[in-house]
């Protein structure tokens, strides 16, 4: 099953979505087709204008462009998903998951999608690694 | 992309020398956090698989957008990389999930903390009461 993961470029949640046998649908995989396809439509990231509107299925107009461009990859990853796992409190909120906005309206995009979602937090310590680890891996399997 | 957990015993080195040695069609980058690898899809997954056993719970692998060496973003060639502090943060973080990992393959039970309830007014009120006398 396709797993959407939030935020979607983290390490740990790919090789745990991918470890328990299901596909994770991540930033990295979206771009990487954006970034090595033959034309070279807007160089050097090739993000076209056309990109930039498919964010408007997702966010109105008034909404700043950063935002809806960054739901115009996110957005259709989330319409393709079976389930999600979100992780809150991740230490690093910079860089391309660094709006706070484009990260709240992503995860109201989940859970308006109804499907089956996972909240964990980004654990600190042992005790709370062992319990995302569990935690993730019971979702997981339960989705076979 | 592979990355070795910090409380791992593999190097970069004897991880992209193993990878060689299972002689697919692969690009095989070493890089501090482990190895990159580039090539069929087929190749890569098995190279994965194989790269995994070597200490499964303590090797993490994900896909990365740019391709190995690519101008934009390689530092060899003054490539900006923004990526990297929120993957160093992880690859730190990957010890955690390394004992979570363990757990499970044990099939430890792992309970959430309840929540400690807050303190009532009127215990509140007694100890202040015994403060102020």
């Amino acid at each position: 099953m396709k797993v959407f993961i939030v935020p979607p470029n983290s390490l740990i949640l790919y090789d745990l979505v991918e470890r328990f046998g299901h596909e994770p649908l991540s930033l990295m995989g979206e771009l990487r087709d954006h970034v090595v396809k033959p034309e070279v439509e807007s160089p050097p990231l090739n993000l076209s204008q056309e990109d930039i509107m498919k964010g408007l299925k997702y966010a109105g107009i008034e909404v700043p462009s950063g935002v809806r461009g960054r739901l115009a990859i996110w957005g259709p990853l989330v319409d393709q998903a079976g389930a999600a796992i979100i992780m809150h409190d991740m230490p690093y909120t910079f860089g391309c998951v660094g709006c706070h906005r484009t990260n709240l309206m992503l995860m109201y995009l989940v859970r308006k999608r109804g499907i089956p979602t996972l909240e964990v937090h980004y654990p600190h310590n042992e005790e709370e690694a062992k319990l995302m680890v569990s935690k993730v891996k019971g979702f997981l399997e339960g989705l076979k | 992309m592979i990355v070795i957990a910090p409380s791992s015993e593999l190097t970069p080195d004897q991880v992209s020398r193993f990878i060689h040695s299972l002689g697919l069609d692969l690009h095989v980058k070493e890089t501090c956090y482990g190895a990159n690898i580039e090539g069929p899809r087929d190749q890569v997954r098995k190279a994965m698989v194989e790269v995994r056993r070597m200490d499964p719970n303590r090797i993490f692998t994900k896909i990365r957008a740019f391709p190995i060496g690519d101008e934009r973003r390689c530092r060899a060639h003054h490539g900006s990389r923004p990526g990297f502090p929120q993957l160093e943060k992880e690859w730190k973080d990957l010890a955690l999930i390394d004992k979570g990992l363990c757990a499970a393959d044990r099939g430890e039970v792992c309970r959430e903390k309840t929540k400690p309830k807050p303190l009532p007014v009127k215990q509140l009120q007694e100890i202040i009461d015994e403060v102020t006398r």
